[in-house]
């Protein structure tokens, strides 16, 4: 298949500049008009948008993007990965200083305030505990858990009380290297985590109060930098720096196999999304964004061909729908997340080492 | 650091000239100067191109100081040398440099890895990746080693390190100097 022939093409609808150093993640406020960004400068830059429609009628809005704050964050260094509460009151910050912080709006009318994050962002609280680099932080689909993960190999689990107090409910170290990772599934209180020893873990909360391993998902051949839930919940998709993504599947209540193994990436794959997307095909899984150091954003849309019969594997298809090379010029591309708001499905943010964020639509022919 | 020395007596080699301070028409290894022949030095021009890409590469890193020995370069000790630069053959600006320690069970490695990286990401244009590797069967702990030189998580937070970071500077602080003056 040529490039030609992808059946949709991706294009630009902003290009953020501010950060003066690589951007490392974007996340999209999943409540209000706002995506945040995080940087090697140490500060997280926020970006208000509302949608406009096009003159010529065809129905199809473009997202206008405007700089509404930057939050100097006080962290002594980088900045790795920020995460929204479900609520989008709360912004978590991970850093390399090994501390996650917690932010919100002081000011009860900005909070309410749907529109942009113009108001003050203050500290709310600060969580130590991680010896070393804070690599990422997620909060549950609930909003109630938030998890960490660091070089120190451990990941904890927090769970999320009134006034910003952060309980920690767990330090799991089954990881024998640096956690690169972790997710939430959609809708369950079930974790995974990714790792430089080159698995995937999966993680509970027994009924007795204690997180614990439950799964462990090895095959990749390197270090594995992202991970991504299906909307469905189903499907795990993993990137990592052996240039491949993994499709692992849920045949069992707590049994996860791999199904697939995608190729197309040249170098190491720092960074996989998976959105609702808008799908072109029945028992469509959505739309899986992938991006690395080669540059490269590769959209695919999996779907189920042969359901899996109890406890076996699904047999799955996959289709490049749309590929965009040198997406932020020569520099590496760190981060793809789909926007998760309705109408903005189509819509997906990327940070770079060149310190560009960039939002992107893709547009099916 | 500790203050064990890993390699109390390197081994010193000695450096060579650079190939383009050369005068017109003498060869390394040569004793006669190639006077009207013009074959031979149209075929080396197109090897020249090449040459010179990994030359310049060598130029970059060659003084850059051993942290055990600071007042040798690598290239003294023989840990980089310009055939151990390589390019990808089907994107020339993607490049793997190879180093070899001066024993097995060198734990100054990932220091000098880090510091050919350092070098090479202040000086290249940004459109070079560059992969770094130690010399296959130079280093016990040879994979390992390897990963964590090319993991750009951990080299961008050993760089936020302020101790790291100060040897770094000091052992980039000899580069750009030709450790043969007579060269020039």
């Amino acid at each position: 298949m040529t490039e030609n022939e992808s059946p949709a093409d991706i294009q630009l609808v902003a290009q953020l500049e501010g950060h003066d150093d690589r951007a490392w993640h974007v996340a999209w406020n999943p409540k209000r008009p706002i995506l945040a960004s995080c940087s090697a400068d140490k500060t997280v830059r926020m970006y208000h948008y509302h949608s406009t429609s096009s003159t010529e009628g065809e129905g199809e809005s473009k997202p206008v993007f405007s700089h509404s704050t930057t939050i100097p964050t006080g962290h002594a260094k980088t900045v790795r990965s920020i995460a929204w509460s479900p609520s989008g009151k709360t912004l978590a910050t991970a850093s390399f200083d090994s501390n996650i912080g917690i932010w919100a709006q002081e000011d009860e009318d900005d909070a309410e305030d749907l529109t942009g994050g113009n108001g003050e962002w203050e500290c709310m609280s600060l969580l130590e505990g991680h010896e070393t680099e804070c690599k990422t932080v997620a909060y549950s689909a609930g909003g109630n858990l938030l998890a960490s993960c660091s070089r120190d190999k451990t990941v904890w689990v927090w769970e999320v009380h009134p006034d910003y107090d952060f309980e920690c409910m767990g330090v799991l170290m089954e990881h024998s290297q640096d956690v690169k990772c972790v997710a939430w599934h959609p809708t369950e209180e079930v974790l995974a985590s990714a790792s430089y020893d080159d698995t995937i873990k999966l993680y509970l909360d027994d009924p007795s109060e204690d997180w614990y391993c439950f799964a462990t998902l090895a095959g990749h051949q390197s270090t594995v930098w992202s991970l991504a839930f299906s909307p469905d919940g189903r499907f795990l998709a993993s990137g990592s720096d052996d240039f491949t993504v993994r499709i692992w599947e849920r045949v069992q209540e707590h049994q996860w196999e791999c199904v697939e193994v995608l190729e197309g990436h040249e170098r190491s794959i720092y960074s996989v999304s998976w959105g609702k997307g808008k799908a072109t095909s029945e028992g469509s899984l959505g739309w899986l964004a992938s991006t690395g150091g080669d540059g490269l954003i590769l959209v695919r849309e999996l779907s189920i061909t042969t359901p899996g019969e109890s406890g076996g594997k699904s047999t799955l298809s996959d289709k490049v729908i749309a590929r965009l090379p040198s997406a932020h010029d020569v520099a590496d591309v760190n981060s793809v997340v789909w926007c998760p708001r309705d109408g903005y499905e189509d819509v997906f943010a990327t940070a770079g080492d060149d310190g560009l964020v960039k939002v992107w639509k893709v547009h099916t022919n | 650091m500790s203050g064990e020395a890993f390699n109390p007596n390197p081994i010193v080699f000695a450096t060579t000239k650079s190939s383009r301070s050369l005068p017109p028409g003498v060869r390394l290894n040569s004793l006669w100067l190639d006077d009207g022949d013009h074959r031979e030095e149209e075929s080396d021009d197109s090897n020249e191109a090449e040459a010179i890409d990994q030359d310049e590469i060598f130029e970059l890193i060659r003084s850059i100081s051993d942290p055990e020995h600071r007042n040798m370069s690598l290239e003294q000790l023989a840990v980089v040398s310009a055939p151990q630069i390589t390019f990808d053959q089907r994107n020339p600006d993607r490049l793997t440099v190879e180093f070899t320690p001066t024993v097995p069970h060198c734990g100054m490695s990932t220091f000098i890895g880090l510091s050919i990286r350092v070098r090479l990401l202040r000086s290249l244009p940004h459109r070079y990746k560059v992969d770094i590797r130690v010399k296959p069967g130079s280093h016990q702990s040879e994979h390992a080693l390897n990963k964590q030189l090319n993991d750009k998580e951990r080299v961008a937070a050993a760089l936020e390190n302020p101790a790291l970071l100060e040897v770094l500077e000091q052992c980039l602080s000899t580069v750009g100097q030709i450790a043969d003056a007579a060269a020039l």
